[in-house]
């Protein structure tokens, strides 16, 4: 694999929190069209990791490339590079003062500087895909968990990102809610949409992702596809891990 | 006191209003309002600044903050009331100074409040805006500040509450509003203080008591707000 189609690029990759190497030495691809499920273990980094892309997490060393940009250069338009990169967050952070069309249209309106209309036209749309039209006008507050991170979902879409990350988009829902959401993921990764997912649902990782890594202490320790993740995990630390989970 | 109450409540209500300057109660409420209402946008721009990502700029409102919480409000008043007059080389009426002196003191313990409102908003809030793209001073505007001020509400509001009592210091530079007007009473009386100081301190907490019990609804309302996060509105 050539890191021409890498739509995400970590080269050497360190992160300390004061002493504490939250991040140790990462190398690795998320190819273009591909989705990539980071797991393992709570303290592994994995949240850290993918917060690293769009900088909501700063590093101490390395490079990160995502679409060709190097995101730490200095000089970059750091919030340009952000509305190019979907993020969800596990906790939706929706704004709750704004309708859900209002949290989707924001950034097309304040980012993209479209005009209201246009930009409510195709925050109505992306709602649709996630079934949520009878929801538009709802603020927050008035949605469940499943329904406020599709909302979330779409505004994450809504700049049109090559790129989408989630940061386990589904760990605060309640069980009944969290087929809802991974039908709408599953969606996007059938239509080829580049994905970096730190999630637990094993399931979904089984039946949607292009590889697996494997977190532990800072480190991705396992890289492999998910047949092989599963059936044959390579180091004992992922297998207890496998087994902690089921 | 009644009889106070019947023969002077016009001088404690308005002062000389409408043959002389206007003063009383209503110059209280008019000092107390204007003052709230010009510190609110300068505590913003305050409290922004300390929430600021530039260190110079948060280093300089923590500082103004510092002195302005260190030292008494009747300072103040002396200042604008000797320095003003001294800057601008023309006299300026008693009211306009107090209420610089009052803007200057309140606005830092409004910017207080606000400071901890934004720093009680989740971090989510901030990094979900970043995250879209959204700089600094956009997430502030549009994400932020609707949040927080409506959050605190109350203890604005509990803070105006202050300013009318504190309005009172007015008197030492004859600023003429109800406590000035109520010591004009006892001067007239000369043989009933402690009437007329009791029926001033009724005055007041009548006022502030009504006003408190606003703010203990606005409370509750502010409270249901936030966990339904935002129910009506549509």
């Amino acid at each position: 694999m050539t890191s021409n189609n890498a739509m995400i690029e970590f080269a050497g990759v360190n992160k300390f929190y004061g002493s504490y190497h939250a991040l140790n030495n990462i190398n690795a691809i998320v190819p273009q069209g591909e989705v990539v499920i980071v797991c393992g273990p709570s303290g592994s980094g994995k949240s850290t990791l993918i917060r690293t892309v769009n900088r909501l997490e700063n590093i101490q060393s390395g490079k990160i490339t995502v679409n060709g940009i190097d995101t730490q250069s200095e000089g970059i338009n750091v919030n340009k590079m952000r509305s190019q990169i979907g993020f969800v967050f596990q906790q939706f952070n929706l704004f709750p003062h704004l309708s859900a069309l209002e949290n989707v249209s924001l950034g097309l309106i304040k980012v993209q500087h479209l005009s209201k209309g246009q930009a409510q036209e195709i925050a109505q749309g992306l709602l649709n895909r996630v079934g949520l039209e009878h929801k538009v006008n709802a603020f927050p507050g008035e949605l469940s968990g499943g329904q406020q991170q599709r909302v979330a979902i779409a505004r994450a879409l809504s700049q049109n990102p090559p790129v989408m990350l989630f940061d386990e988009p589904t760990s605060a829902l309640d069980p009944e809610m969290v087929g809802e959401v991974l039908a709408v993921m599953r969606e996007l990764a059938a239509e080829g949409m580049t994905m970096m997912c730190v999630t637990h649902e094993m399931g979904f990782a089984r039946d949607v992702a292009n590889k697996v890594w494997f977190m532990d202490q800072g480190q991705i320790l396992e890289e492999s596809t998910p047949e092989e993740f599963f059936k044959s995990p390579k180091t004992e630390r992922a297998s207890k891990f496998l087994s902690d989970i089921r | 006191m009644i009889d106070i109450l019947q023969n002077y409540w016009l001088l404690l209500l308005v002062g000389q209003f409408p043959n002389g300057p206007l003063g009383g109660l209503a110059m209280t409420l008019i000092l107390a309002v204007c003052g709230i209402g010009l510190a609110f946008p300068c505590s913003i721009a305050i409290a922004l600044a300390l929430t600021s990502p530039f260190r110079a700029l948060r280093a300089s409102a923590q500082a103004l903050v510092y002195i302005v919480r260190g030292l008494p409000l009747l300072m103040f008043i002396f200042w604008a009331y000797f320095a003003i007059p001294a800057l601008l080389g023309t006299s300026v009426p008693g009211v306009v100074t107090m209420l610089f002196a009052l803007v200057i003191y309140e606005s830092v313990y409004l910017a207080e409040v606000i400071r901890g409102g934004i720093q009680a908003l989740p971090a989510g809030q901030t990094e979900a805006a970043r995250a879209m793209g959204l700089t600094h001073l956009q997430t502030q505007r549009i994400v932020v500040l609707p949040q927080v001020l409506y959050n605190v509400l109350p203890s604005i509001l509990s803070q105006f509450i202050s300013t009318i009592k504190e309005t009172s210091l007015g008197y030492v530079i004859s600023v003429n509003e109800l406590t000035f007007a109520a010591n004009q009473v006892n001067s007239i009386l000369l043989t009933r203080p402690f009437d007329v100081y009791l029926l001033l301190a009724i005055i007041y907490f009548t006022l502030c008591f009504i006003l408190t019990s606003c703010v203990r609804l606005l409370e509750l309302r502010v409270e249901r707000g936030r966990k339904s996060l935002r129910l009506k509105t549509q």
